[in-house]
Formats: structure tokens, sequence, C-alpha cells
């Protein structure tokens, strides 16, 4: 055996070890080429489009960014990929469009408008209130997930806690499906943010609309990126999370509650997950049991094009993932059916010529 | 140590209650009932039924809370009390939390709310049922009651069986000499006995012959179905169950040999019109020679990328299907209609139940092949690399070509299934094509038994045969796959038929040792059950 089976193929190895530099290569080539073509000699789209595509890329890139952070967060500490946690963020859409629908159901009559509802009486509140509502079911839904699936298996092989995410993955999104029913349901915003309404800014002659919605979701997307790299890097907590991360034994021998640290993460990792989830119930109004799973695997994408287990390295891979998306088909003269493969294909191209990602991973030794 | 029982019991019953209350909202307080009618040889014909069968299903529900509230207190000096006093705190919050339900959706209903376009299950109907067709404080308080009392007394009778000495004596009796049937040297003599063997297999291959002609279409579909899960199931096995590489996306090979073989055999859109043998084995080769080209670059990743990057793979090869960019080559979203059927020396070999005679030879094929394989230097090779990848490259096993291997093979299986599927269909598209296949695939698998050939073919008929025979439960199917996927992994990840031989020490390795030291992975002699070592 010992000298039988390395030689048998010994043609196919060599081409296996120049497999990756010669597909990173030709892709590359391919890139240029038809961006070249497209920009420069079909010259398809004016500049005012261009805007429009980065612009909308860019708010689907704060909701991708916060989902990114999740697994992020939950591979550095636990060395899983948290398979679940584009139904987390569903389940947090759920939440916040259960919320704006019941404020919507209060009556608020006033001598001048004797239809107004909680809803639009009280804007403000109503979004604080269904962020509230969203950010608990997602936190509470990633603490029990946590709990009831993945701490049994703390000391199980990775393939298995793997397995297991993918049964709560596909347990979540059929309760969801049993629960609210298959149809997607019409998420409707307080007036003050209308999905149509927004300022326009003058590009090349043409308008381009920015949404109020969206100007929202990036501001609020960047305000809690903030807040989380602080809470991370500052913090009690954040200094165990790092701590239990870098190596779990040590972490517990100096009084560090490793257990707790992991509940916290699930915990904190839901509250971005649910933000993200209430985000696209206001930004792009639709809700059903389905829409966790592609921003997941998207999110799980970005993580990754970032280095897993590095937490900027996950809003840049978000915010670039989704300007790539909705730049993407046009730049590649491709049809626009085709931007989830842009996506895929970036996920299996980074994973096989640059698994630890743009910014490399932080992961620690026990890991690999 | 011990806890107090009745913070035990909230605690179960708490659990108790959240599934009690998960289920009214999904609407399967109904299924449930209409499967203790069904059970109970009443099958009501048209809508509801009776609300006798519904309070045999909540008391089943109660008796199962104090059954499972009363198991954990069980030893201790007070272990009787404790017990029953758990049972009835684990029955009272969970009719508390049913009581509140039905009280809260009873007033709604009452007030003639229809709640159905935020809650699709709940039925007027089923709110009704779920009350007893009483008024909502009445319809709680019986919830309440019911709950209860099955709980406390189903604690008590658990506790006498548990506690009473004549019934221990009884169980143990029952139970060692079962195990010693079935360990017993003269079945394990009747097993190696040559004979017994050949009429054994003489019996299995002519019920196989009588069979499909016998039990009609209805059957053949199903068993058809059934047959082409367990080919996708072997193949899988190859490369998941003994090289321990997840391959998420298998389903992409599904959908490679299928459109091969149908874009070779329908008169849309190529209009080839080659013969069945001749695209079904270009099928698999297409399909294996995928596998190959993909595993090249991907082989070497460590196992949980490894999984994402085929499910990459296989929506990539979707969502390609599906797009308006290759309607011309692959018929689009449409799919391909009219893909060919089997001939047989120039006559056509087309009904259904020639059809399930090439669905059995092609399992009887795949698992000869597997059993081959399984035994072979290269099975044991891939066994060897997923216990320990490091260790198998230091015995000189090449790893990468031994996983590119078991994928290419894998691939080239799913290839035939996926030609099967679509000739047996007549049709494809990409909606045969999603990833709902593979993840049934991979829990036939785990749930069998990974690694165990008899357990693929059990997992296959327990996952995909029973559902077609408890229609009620079609909706809930994947939900149930994603608890049985949480549990197994958790009680039992080497599945309901483990493999003999020591393939899933890295499933149990780690779980074993923390929790019983006794049995311990290191000594692999104590994984061979009695009387099947060789």
């Amino acid at each position: 055996m010992e000298n039988k089976s390395s030689p048998r193929f010994p043609l196919l190895l060599r081409v296996s070890r120049y497999i990756r530099p010669i597909v990173g290569v030709i892709i590359a080539i391919f890139l240029a080429w038809q961006l070249y073509s497209v920009i420069v000699v079909q010259h398809n789209f004016s500049a005012d489009t261009w805007v429009r595509f980065g612009l909308s890329g860019l708010i689907l890139g704060g909701m991708y960014a916060l989902i990114a952070i999740g697994y992020t967060l939950v591979y550095g500490i636990m060395f899983m990929i948290n398979f679940a946690h584009g139904e987390v963020m569903m389940l947090g859409a759920f939440g916040g469009y259960f919320m704006l629908e019941l404020l919507r159901f209060i009556p608020m009559p006033t001598s001048a408008n004797p239809n107004l509802n909680f809803l639009n009486a009280y804007p403000i509140v109503s979004i604080i209130l269904a962020f509230t509502a969203g950010i608990s079911v997602s936190a509470l839904a990633g603490y029990l997930l946590e709990k009831i699936a993945y701490r049994p298996l703390r000391k199980a092989p990775r393939l298995i806690l793997l397995i297991t995410a993918i049964g709560a993955s596909i347990f979540l999104q059929n309760l969801a499906m049993l629960l609210f029913g298959p149809t997607r349901k019409n998420v409707i915003n307080p007036d003050i943010l209308d999905r149509g309404a927004g300022w326009t800014w003058m590009v090349s002659g043409n308008p381009v609309l920015i949404p109020y919605t969206g100007v929202f979701s990036l501001v609020l997307s960047a305000l809690l990126m903030i807040g989380l790299y602080l809470v991370v890097q500052r913090s009690k907590l954040g200094r165990a999370m790092r701590a239990v991360a870098q190596d779990k034994n040590t972490a517990s021998l100096m009084g560090v509650d490793v257990d707790d640290v992991i509940s916290k993460t699930f915990i904190i990792s839901g509250v971005l997950a649910g933000a993200a989830g209430v985000m696209w119930d206001i930004h792009m109004g639709l809700v059903n049991h389905y829409i966790g799973f592609l921003p997941g695997i998207k999110a799980f994408t970005a993580a990754v094009m970032g280095g897993i287990g590095n937490i900027p390295g996950a809003m840049l891979g978000g915010m670039f993932l989704g300007i790539i998306e909705s730049i993407g088909p046009a730049a590649l003269g491709i049809d626009f059916q085709l931007k989830d493969v842009i996506a895929f294909s970036i996920l299996v191209l980074v994973l096989i010529v640059r698994p630890s990602g743009i910014l490399g991973e932080k992961l620690s030794e026990e890991k690999l | 140590m011990r806890t107090s029982p009745v913070r035990n019991g909230i605690q179960t019953g708490t659990i108790f209650g959240i599934i009690m209350v998960m289920m009214f909202l999904i609407g399967f307080t109904v299924i449930g009932a209409e499967l203790i009618g069904k059970i109970l040889g009443n099958p009501s014909i048209s809508g509801m039924p009776d609300l006798i069968y519904f309070v045999i299903f909540m008391i089943l529900v109660g008796v199962w809370c104090g059954v499972s509230a009363a198991k954990r207190p069980l030893y201790g000096p007070d272990s009787v009390k404790d017990a029953v006093l758990a049972g009835l705190s684990a029955g009272a919050i969970c009719g508390l939390c049913a009581a509140v339900t039905g009280f809260i959706f009873g007033s709604v209903a009452a007030n003639h709310i229809d709640v159905r376009a935020y809650l699709v299950s709940v039925s007027p109907e089923s709110i009704s049922m779920f009350t007893f067709n009483q008024n909502p404080t009445l319809g709680a308080l019986a919830l309440f009651g019911v709950m209860t009392l099955s709980s406390f007394l189903s604690a008590l009778v658990a506790v006498e069986v548990r506690t009473s000495q004549k019934i221990r004596t009884m169980i143990e009796n029952t139970s060692g000499s079962i195990s010693e049937t079935v360990h017993s040297q003269r079945i394990s003599d009747l097993l190696n006995n040559k004979y017994a063997r050949y009429g054994f297999y003489l019996i299995v291959a002519i019920a196989l012959i009588i069979l499909p002609r016998t039990w009609g279409g209805y059957w053949n579909y199903v068993f058809g179905t059934v047959g082409i899960y367990i080919i996708l199931g072997l193949g899988l096995n190859i490369i998941t169950g003994w090289a321990g590489q997840l391959v998420i996306g298998y389903v992409a090979f599904f959908a490679i040999g299928a459109y091969t073989f149908a874009l070779l055999t329908a008169p849309v859109p190529h209009n080839l019109l080659w013969n069945f043998w001749i695209a079904l084995a270009l099928g698999i080769v297409v399909a294996g020679i995928s596998g190959l080209l993909i595993g090249l670059p991907i082989l070497n990743l460590r196992g949980d990328y490894l999984a994402i990057v085929t499910l990459g793979f296989s929506e990539i090869i979707r969502i390609l299907l599906k797009s308006d960019l290759l309607t011309t080559f692959t018929g689009g979203p449409r799919g391909v209609h009219d893909v060919g059927g089997p001939t047989l020396f120039g006559s056509s070999f087309n009904t259904d139940v020639d059809f399930m005679y090439i669905i059995i030879i092609a399992v009887l094929v795949v698992s000869f092949l597997a059993y081959r394989l399984q035994n072979s230097h290269t099975g044991k090779a891939w066994v060897a690399i997923n216990l320990d990848e490091t260790v198998a490259r230091a015995t000189g096993i090449n790893a990468f070509v031994s996983k590119l291997l078991a994928l290419a093979l894998s691939a080239a299986i799913a290839g035939l299934a996926g030609a099967l599927f679509a000739s047996r269909n007549q049709f494809t598209g990409p909606d045969d094509h999603q990833l709902m296949v593979a993840i049934n695939v991979i829990c036939l698998v785990i749930v069998g038994g990974i690694g165990n050939i008899p357990g693929i073919f059990l997992g296959a008929f327990a996952l995909k045969g029973l559902p077609e025979i408890l229609r009620e439960i079609e909706n809930y199917r994947m939900l149930v796959f994603g608890i049985l996927l949480i549990v197994m992994m958790r009680l039992r990840p080497e599945g309901f038929l483990p493999a003999k031989r020591p393939v899933l020490e890295k499933f149990t390795a780690d779980q074993r040792s923390s929790t019983d030291p006794a049995s311990h992975p290191g000594n692999l002699e104590t994984n061979t059950p009695p009387g099947k070592g060789k």
C-alpha cells in the first residue's frame, strides 16, 4: 500500500497542484475581458444607472454585513457554521412584521384625521417597537437554538454540529411556513418611511432616487456595527469573547464562564440578525418563510470573503458582496436572473482560491 | 444535588406546553387526531375527525409529558413522591399553556374573527375542536383538567412500573430472553449456513419478481421512488459515510445525470432520441466526470467549507437550469418533456412494472458494488481517511486521490439515479433538483445508519416510503426531518442501524468518552455486537 497509491495517479496529482492558480488566472482574464466589453465597448448603461445599482448594493450590503457578523462571531468561538442563522433573521423579520401589523390595527383617531392609527400617529415609536420585537424574537431564537440544539454537542465533531445546524434551519423554515403560510406578506410601513419616497439626486442629467428606507437601513446598520465593535473591543464581555475564541480551556482557567459567553454570543448575533430582518421588512417590504435562506448563505459568503472569525472582515465582505451582487449582472453583461449565481460563484471561488479570505482568518490553532 | 421535583416538573411542563401550543398553531392537533382515528380503524372520510380522537391525542401528549417528568427524579429516597409531584406539576404547567391558548383562540373565534390571515393553520374548526366544542372558559378548564390528570396518572403508573420489583424482573426477563434469541448461537448459525442463506436469497428474488406485477401502479410508484432514493443514499454514503466528507450539494450530480439523459433522449430541444441504455450510461459517465472536475479544486478544503462549496455548486447549477440563459440548450424553467423510456431488444419496455424491474436491478447492482467497495482496499482507505486523515496519510494512503475517487463514484451513482428518475417521470425540470432532494438523502443516510448499507435501505423506506403511506403528514414532512436531524445527532449520531466497523468513531468518539468512560473508543472491539463479528 505504501508505495502503490502515490504513483498511481501522478499526472492527476501534478495537475491538481496547479489547478488553483490556473483557475484563478482564467477567471481573472475572463472577468477583465467581460468588464471591458460591457463598460467600454457596449456602453449600455449611463452613469445614473450605475449609481442606482451601487446604492441598492450598499443598502443590501449593510444587511448582509449584519448577518455576516453573526456567522463570524459564532464561527470564531465555536468553529461551526451556524447554518440556521438566516432563519434567525427570518424570524426577526416576522417579529417586526407582526408588530407593525399590530400597531396598524390600533386606532388613534384625531379630529383632523379620524382614520389615523398608531403606526402613523407615532411613527418613530412604532419603528422602535418593531425593531424591539424583531430583535427580541431573533435573540430568543438564537439563545434557544444554542441551548437546545448546540449546547449538548459542545464536544462533538464539527460535522455533527453542521448537520444539527442544517436540521435546525429546515425546522425553523418549515415551522414558519406552517405557522404563517407560504404566501408572501406585504409589510406596510409608516407613512414617513414610504418605500417610494426619497431624496432625488441628479446624476448626468437623470434623477436618482435615494429612498428614505435605504438611508435609514444603512445608517442603522452602520451604527449597529460601530456598537458591536465597541462591545467586542472595549467591554468585559467582548474581552471574554475574544479570550474564548482564542482558547476555550485557558479562558475557563482564567475564570471566564465559557458556556455563558457562548450563549451571549448567540444572543448578540441574534440581535444583529433581528435588526437586519426588520430592515428587510422596512426596505424590501416582503416577508415569507424563505427570505432567510438566500441572505443567510450570502452572508456566510461575505463572512468567508472577509476571513471568517474576523469582524471587520465580515463588515467589509458584506458591503462588498452587496455591491458586487447588484452591479455584477450589469457589469458582466449577464441576465439579472443570475445575480444569485454571482454570489454563489464568489462563495465557491473564494473558498477554492483563498479560503482564508481577504483580511485573513482570525482563528485559534485548535480548529485547523 | 437533587433539584426540587416541582422545579423539574415545571421545566418539563413548559417544554411540553410550548410543544402543545406549537402543535395547535401549525394545525397538527387536527392531523394527530386524524391519524389516531385512522390507526383505530375509523378513518373520517371527509371533514374533521371525531372529538374522541382528539381527546385521545391530548391524553397521549399528557401521558408522554407525565412519564418524562417522572423519569428524572426516580433515583432518590423519596422517589415515588417526587416523581408523582413532578408529573403533577408538569401536567399542570402544560395544561395551563394549552388552556391559555385555548381560551385566547376560543374567545377570538367566538367573536368571529378569522385569524387565518396571519396564522394559516388555525381554522375555526380546529379552534372549536381544541376547546372540545365548548365555550372558551369551559374548554380551557377541560384542557387543563385533561392534561393535568393524564400527566399525573401516567407519572403514577410510570413510578409503579419502575419501582415495583415484580414488574421490573418481568421486564428484565423478557428483554433478556429477546436479546438472547437475537444473539443466540442458533440464529447466527442459521445466518452463516450456506443453504439457509441461499434459500433466503431465493425467497427475496421471487418476491422481487412477483411483487411489482401484483401490487399495482401506486405501489410501484411509491417503491420506485424509494428505490431511487436508495440508490442516491448508497451513492452519498460513499463520500459522506465512508470517506467522511459531507456533500450538501449532492443534488447537483443528480441534476447532471437527469439532464444528460433527458437531453439525449427527448425530442425537444435537441431531438437526439438516443437509445435508453446508451443515454443511461452516458448520464452516469457525465455525472462521474463532473464529480471529478468539481472535486479536483475543492477536496482539499476542510470539512465544513467543503459542505458549503458543494451547496454553492448545486445552487449555481439549479439557477442556471432555471434561467433563460440556457433555454435553448436545456429547456429553461419549463424543463425537458417527453424524456425517453427504456427499450429492450428493439421493443418498448416502458410500463411501470418494467420500470420497477429496472429500478430493482439498479438497486441490486449498486448495493453489490457498495458491498464490494466496502471490503476492498479503496473502501478501507476511505474509512481510514474518515477516522484520521493524518494517520491515513502516514500509512501511505493518498488521501486526495482516494477522496476524489469517492466523489466521482458518488456522483456517477447519483447520475444513474437522476437518469432513472427523469426517465420514469418522462420529465425533468429545475424544480426536480431543489436542495431539499439532497437534504432528504442526507437525512435518510444519517437516520438509517451512516456508513451502513442495510441502514440506508431502512432510512429510505422510513423517510420516503412512510410519508407516502401516511398522506396526512405530507405537509409536516420537512418539519419532522429537521427535528429528526437534531434529535438523531444528539441521541444517536450513528443512526438506527449503526455500521459495524468503527467507521463512526469520528462521530461518536468525543461524546462517548465524555459521557461514559467505560466504553472508551480506543477499544474498537467493544463496538462489534456479539455474534456479528467476522
